[in-house]
């Protein structure tokens, strides 16, 4: 038995050493072991249905629901009550972007969004669009961005929900939230953002901001995988129709059993970074600096896609003059970075964000995205750095070469 | 004395005088319209369910946070959806219209 045990954490960390540098943390986070420990006796001696009312085990795992619950509403601002947890932030952005536009289709059927949102944003908007509801898709500069006068313009007596996301997953810009959410109350129309790659990075408060609708992902805030929210504002009421029938949990809008480990990871998450945030925003702008002034010194034709400065610290999406992504990225083996969304990597084409900001096929195909985190060390960055140099440079010179 | 109007499930307008400080519940009782109103106004069930017409709602008293944590609750609930049992009559109200839903959450019934 400690035999097995040795040889398997030989292997460990034999695998550790040899593995790539991780540098994709928009893709996902490691759960964060403080959150492990938090979930792991709720998988076992403290396990129970939340929604079982006449026995201990029920009321002790609903119990701790409800403080996991509290501690994600205090990360945003919001009461706990108007938290509904979900399975991650695909199935909160199609309930908020569906349950609110159906709601009120006979009254106010126009919905509108942005260009750059994250595919199942753009998904759900196609899918209740052949439902007959009217979509306006806004167009981003060329610094990621949406105009703020193009939304107003927008909004009419028909709009029933405007859904702009926060952070933008590929390019990690910081969409003008509090400015929109403010049009949005102005005018009555509900204002949903899609907060995965927000929540936890950047200070968010519904209230302040005017939110009525917010998404946020376990999976990428050091939390586990399989667990996200919806905030949904209770006043004035945000009415949705919700996706599933059942039990008529979460305030009827999520039936289903809650996945307690689950939710008390997600909870466990919020409550670490509502304490840490500021602190690893300052240490991941350091990283950030670093590896662009790295790369930048040693390299020419290097490029930052997005607004330069309104964006996340650990985020960088870069593109290399004359280099193609693809190939980049398979030059590299000593880091683990993307060309574009992991969502979408499946695709060949572009990036649809970058071809958003304005930037060629070719441009948007010399673009990879480096995103760092709260496990992160500059050694790794110093050598993420080499790598990344070393490669671009091999890839330029056979392409000279090829062209003589 | 006020007059309101109920327009039943199957369509039908039902015009009956609305006393001052009664609630729509209690007037659609009293007229033998059918509406449940499980837990007697006590905010604790959406079975007196009714749709406001669109004109009259904006004139309505805002919904308070209990009547709009049992509206979640409602079966067919639309943005003009208020519980009967909350809508007490005033003279400003002589005329109000309001729809009986197609169903409601009566789980006997279903």
């Amino acid at each position: 038995m400690s035999s097995a045990n040795e040889g398997k954490s030989a292997r460990a960390a034999a695998t550790a050493a040899e593995r790539p540098i991780y540098l994709d943390y928009q893709a996902t986070t490691p759960c964060d072991p403080r959150v492990v420990d938090a979930m792991r006796p709720y998988f076992t001696e403290a396990f129970g249905n939340p929604h079982s009312v006449h026995h201990v085990y029920g009321k002790r795992a609903e119990a701790a629901v409800e403080v996991a619950r509290a501690q994600l509403a205090a990360l945003i601002g919001a009461e706990p009550r108007e938290i509904v947890f979900t399975s991650g932030a695909t199935e909160s952005n199609n309930l908020a972007i569906k349950g609110v536009a159906r709601f009120h289709k006979a009254r106010r059927p126009r919905v509108v969004t942005c260009v750059s949102e994250h595919k199942c944003v753009l998904e759900s908007m196609r899918r209740i669009e052949r439902e007959g509801i009217q979509i306006t898709r806004l167009a981003v500069g060329p610094d990621g961005l949406i105009d703020l006068a193009a939304l107003e313009a927008a909004l009419d007596e028909d709009t029933s929900l405007v859904s702009v996301m926060a952070v933008n997953n590929e390019i990690g810009v910081i969409q003008p939230i509090a400015e929109i959410g403010a049009l949005c109350r102005a005018r009555g129309v509900a204002f949903h953002t899609d907060g995965a790659q927000a929540v936890g990075k950047i200070p968010l408060d519904v209230e302040a901001m005017n939110i009525d609708l917010l998404s946020v992902s376990g999976h990428k805030v050091y939390g586990p995988m399989g667990i996200g929210a919806l905030y949904v504002r209770r006043r004035p009421r945000v009415r949705l129709e919700p996706l599933f029938d059942g039990g008529g949990q979460e305030r009827t809008l999520r039936s289903g059993t809650l996945p307690l480990p689950l939710c008390v990871g997600l909870g466990a998450a919020s409550a670490i970074a509502a304490e840490e945030m500021a602190a690893e925003a300052e240490r991941l702008a350091g990283l950030n600096r670093r590896m662009m002034g790295g790369i930048a010194a040693r390299l020419d034709g290097v490029s930052l896609n997005g607004h330069a400065t309104r964006r996340i610290p650990g985020n960088l999406n870069l593109g290399f003059a004359g280099v193609d992504g693809e190939a980049l990225i398979g030059a590299m083996p000593g880091v683990a970075v993307s060309s574009g969304s992991a969502c979408t990597s499946a695709s060949v084409e572009p990036s649809y964000v970058l071809r958003a900001l304005g930037l060629s096929d070719q441009s948007a195909r010399a673009s990879i995205r480096i995103g760092f985190g709260r496990f992160t060390t500059e050694d790794e960055i110093d050598g993420a750095i080499e790598e990344i140099v070393g490669a671009v440079a091999r890839l330029r010179a056979e392409g000279a070469r090829a062209a003589e | 004395m006020p007059k309101m109007v109920f327009i039943e499930s199957d369509g039908n307008r039902r015009e009956v005088e609305a006393p001052l400080g009664l609630s729509v519940l209690e007037i659609a009782h009293r007229n033998d319209i059918d509406i449940e109103g499980a837990c007697d106004g006590s905010l604790a069930c959406s079975t007196c369910h009714v749709i406001v017409d669109r004109d009259w709602y904006a004139r309505l008293k805002a919904p308070s946070e209990d009547e709009e944590d049992m509206l979640d609750l409602a079966f067919g609930l639309t943005a003009t959806s208020r519980l009967g049992c909350q809508i007490v009559i005033t003279e400003e109200l002589d005329g109000l219209t309001v729809r009986l839903p197609e169903e409601t959450r009566n789980m006997l019934l279903d």
